[in-house]
């Protein structure tokens, strides 16, 4: 057969303009588009909302650290994932509160730190909590350790934490937090007593790979862990700090677990993308309007009150919180010892009352500033205030404050009306604390001086009776709300969403227990 | 010219002490103790009182300032308050990844940028040119954050073509992360370089010595390739050495959507800890780039055109 060659119509620089634009054509998608989606490599990645700044459990900054010590520290006791708050057993075998300042424990014997520091012992639980209380380690979290005297060693693995007076939140923030973590005296005397951004010795069921700062921590399975085997081989943490980014590259498939923000809770209450599920926990945030009492415009109780009364909870979580929170009773969270199922003040407003009582303060032509944090959330509810207050016939002037402004706000005479919001960890004596006459004009902007809450501060954390306690944090909240200063608004919220791959360990509060992360 | 460039380099380093110097005033200018920012709130007294002496923060604002400038001669930017290292560490370990998005992202808006506004000047009030000047105006109007979420859902998670965050790791990787990212902020750069050379070479074609280039028979490509574009692209290398600095500024909003690191986000990040010592060392270098950048740009321009020298 013969076969006859034809020119084809198309010259040499057609010929390779096309074939080159045919050639990146068929590549983008091939190359670029076999990225692996999150989790089905083996790699678990997962958004954190800010960098880690330090290994020293003595001076974490934030949660963004603890995430990464709770999963390659060990403590006595770790914080269990669910619902309801509670511990569980970690490096202790054993422990056991034999009376109000002392607490017996024993540690496992199969645990054992990296960098070839031995064996986990008592010795090293002592120098780990004894150094958070030591004036020269200038730990910023000392005062999670509360009334610590010290640490007995009476064994290789055995020993008795002793405090000074009783302190109960030793159970909920002082073991199974930050401070708990504990760490190796050989290896931090070795490195001249500093942890800096390195871990000198870890011994949990991951270990730091790398870090890149702003970029990314990994941490790989221990290979030494002798517990539990953890599920997953790697945990990428990508620190990004805007949510909605987080929840496209959570959409794109290069993240398994983020915290989304609340205006995008009903979008995922209708579906999550990739398969994935929304996780709706309440937080241990508390966002209050609190009101100056010594501020001469704002020492009348019953305007206080009226106040109170005129401002419409309900209203501002659906405006400013999408309605995906939750009204609060108080400053202490649900699930927490002292959170109150009712306030004395309802959510809704109540617009009769409130002009009642501004009738009977005497007060008239009332005009007030409200500070308020820039933010978008903040403004939404500052600005729902100012409309449900006019009903009355109160003015509101907002003052929208850049952050450093707002937060040097409690030595400011002339504060009236500000919005705020306080973080929390699991123990109500936390959230009590900013409210007493010592902090006066420091974190109590409001100048609440009552010596009833006072003293029932002080009684509460020493108090290792939970229902005794509950009653107290109770009590001391009705007397916040009574003194007319405070309208408590809401706890808000953390939605996360999680692929079909992961299945995530949480606190209550939506925080992530790392170590407990597991495959679906 | 010698002498020129260390003129414009005198010049550089004035603008640099003045421009740091402001800035310094203007950050401790901030309302709130940086102190108690940086403790939190249960920091003690005495850990405060700690910090705001090796912040010399307890010092006048004169002694504070000699303090910086002679740490700076010792090339010494201090330490990070939160984690204990080095300023100048830090600062130069998220240099590179923004130095990475600029280049890029001026380097192929430029070169495109060029491309079409040579072409629309070669073809004036032709359909291809209405089209290159109705393009030009979309992208410098277009805002960039605009540009960068439209292609972060299409690009990352309708397509997944490309990743949606992060810096990468190796050339190609991270070549492959800054694909986006730099797209976005070089959109507006195209529309503006091309806007800008279309103009100034419709100007430079209507010269005479380009009509006596036409004379001689030279073809309409190699007047407009070695004549008119050498002449025209002056401009766009002034624009450049200035468009450096917007683009550092432009990367803050880029690094905070792309999720990525860099000197813009460490900026913030530190602004919004009150973290004195990491945000002057990154104005410093922010500032010190952005003066070089125009300093070299006013150069070249020297270099390729001489009248720019005695100009100046």
């Amino acid at each position: 057969m013969k076969i006859e060659w034809t020119k084809a119509p198309m010259g040499r620089r057609t010929f390779l303009r096309g074939a080159t634009a045919l050639g990146a054509v068929t590549a983008v998608p091939m190359g670029f588009g076999s990225r692996a989606a999150a989790g089905t490599d083996g790699v678990l990645r997962i958004r954190a909302y800010g960098d880690t700044q330090t290994m020293d459990p003595a001076k974490i900054l934030s949660v963004n650290e603890e995430e990464v010590m709770a999963a390659t520290y060990n403590k006595l006791i770790q914080y269990k994932p669910g619902r309801e708050w509670g511990w569980q057993l970690d490096a202790a075998s054993m422990i056991e509160q034999v009376d109000p300042t002392h607490i017996k424990f024993a540690l496992r014997d199969d645990i054992g730190f990296t960098n070839g520091f031995g064996a986990m012992t008592a010795e090293d639980v002592k120098f780990s909590f004894e150094r958070v209380i030591d004036p020269a380690t200038e730990a910023t979290n000392k005062p999670d350790m509360g009334t610590l005297s010290h640490v007995e060693v009476t064994g290789e693995r055995e020993g008795t934490i002793v405090l000074k007076d009783p302190f109960a939140p030793l159970w909920s923030i002082a073991l199974p937090y930050q401070t708990g973590n504990i760490v190796s005296k050989k290896a931090v005397e070795a490195a001249g007593g500093i942890i800096g951004t390195d871990p000198v010795a870890e011994s949990g069921p991951y270990l730091r790979d790398s870090w890149s700062p702003k970029s990314k921590t990994v941490l790989k399975r221990n290979p030494d862990w002798k517990g539990d085997a953890p599920a997953w081989d790697t945990i990428e943490i990508l620190p990004i700090d805007d949510e909605n980014t987080a929840e496209i590259a959570f959409e794109a498939g290069e993240i398994d677990f983020t915290r989304v923000s609340l205006g995008s809770v009903e979008r995922y209450r209708g579906g999550v993308p990739n398969g994935g599920t929304l996780i709706e926990n309440p937080s241990l945030y508390y966002v209050w309007l609190g009101m100056n009492m010594d501020h001469p415009k704002l020492q009348n109780k019953k305007l206080r009150q009226a106040i109170q009364h005129a401002i419409d909870v309900p209203s501002i979580l659906q405006a400013a919180y999408f309605g995906a929170v939750e009204p609060s009773t108080g400053i202490i969270a649900p699930g927490l010892a002292g959170n109150r199922k009712t306030g004395r003040i309802p959510p809704e407003a109540n617009f009769e009352k409130a002009a009642a009582l501004l009738a009977e303060s005497g007060e008239t032509n009332v005009s007030l500033t409200l500070d308020v944090l820039n933010k978008t959330t903040f403004a939404t509810t500052a600005q729902i205030i100012q409309a449900t207050l006019a009903q009355i016939g109160i003015s509101v002037e907002i003052n929208l404050l850049e952050s450093g402004a707002f937060w040097a706000s409690g030595d400011n005479e002339n504060l009236q009306l500000v919005l705020n919001r306080y973080s929390m960890t699991p123990d109500p004596y936390y959230a009590t604390s900013w409210f007493t006459t010592e902090q006066a004009g420091i974190w109590n902007w409001e100048r609440h001086k009552n010596p009833e809450y006072d003293a029932l501060h002080e009684a509460a954390f020493r108090e290792t009776d939970t229902a005794k306690r509950d009653e107290m944090y109770q009590q001391a909240q009705s007397i916040m709300e009574e003194s007319g200063a405070y309208r408590f608004i809401t706890h808000e919220a953390t939605p996360v969403i999680h692929s079909a791959d992961v299945v995530p360990a949480l606190r209550p509060d939506g925080l992530s227990l790392l170590r407990y992360f597991d495959k679906a | 010219m010698l002498s020129y460039t260390l003129k414009r380099f005198a010049l550089a380093a004035l603008i640099l002490v003045v421009a740091v110097t402001v800035m310094f005033l203007m950050i401790r200018a901030v309302p709130g103790n940086p102190v108690e920012i940086m403790l939190g709130p249960r920091a003690t007294p005495e850990l405060q009182a700690k910090l705001t002496s090796e912040l010399a923060l307890d010092q006048p604002m004169w002694r504070q300032l000699a303090l910086f400038y002679g740490g700076l001669l010792r090339g010494d930017l201090g330490v990070d308050v939160f984690s204990g290292r080095s300023v100048t560490d830090i600062v130069f370990e998220q240099l590179p990844y923004t130095l990475h998005l600029i280049f890029l992202s001026i380097g192929w808006s430029a070169i495109l940028g060029v491309a079409i506004g040579a072409y629309a000047a070669a073809h004036p009030n032709t359909l291809a040119d209405r089209v290159v000047a109705t393009l030009s105006v979309s992208f410098v109007a277009a805002p960039a954050f605009v540009v960068a979420l439209l292609s972060l859902l299409l690009f990352a998670v309708y397509l997944r073509w490309f990743p949606a965050i992060g810096a990468g790791e190796g050339f190609w990787d991270v070549l492959y992360h800054l694909v986006l990212p730099a797209f976005a902020m070089g959109l507006s750069w195209v529309g503006y370089v091309a806007r800008l050379v279309r103009a100034s070479m419709l100007e430079v074609l209507g010269e005479s010595h380009i009509r006596t280039a036409r004379a001689f028979g030279l073809s309409e490509r190699r007047i407009i390739g070695a004549y008119a574009l050498r002449i025209a692209i002056l401009p766009v290398v002034t624009v450049i050495g200035v468009g450096m600095g917007f683009l550092l500024s432009g990367a803050v909003f880029t690094e905070i959507v792309f999720a990525r690191p860099g000197l813009g986000k460490l900026v913030i990040d530190s602004i919004t800890t009150r973290n004195y010592p990491i945000v002057m060392g990154a104005v410093l270098v922010s500032t010190g780039l952005f003066v070089v950048s125009t300093a070299l740009a006013d150069i070249i321009n020297a270099v390729l055109d001489p009248r720019a020298r005695t100009e100046n």
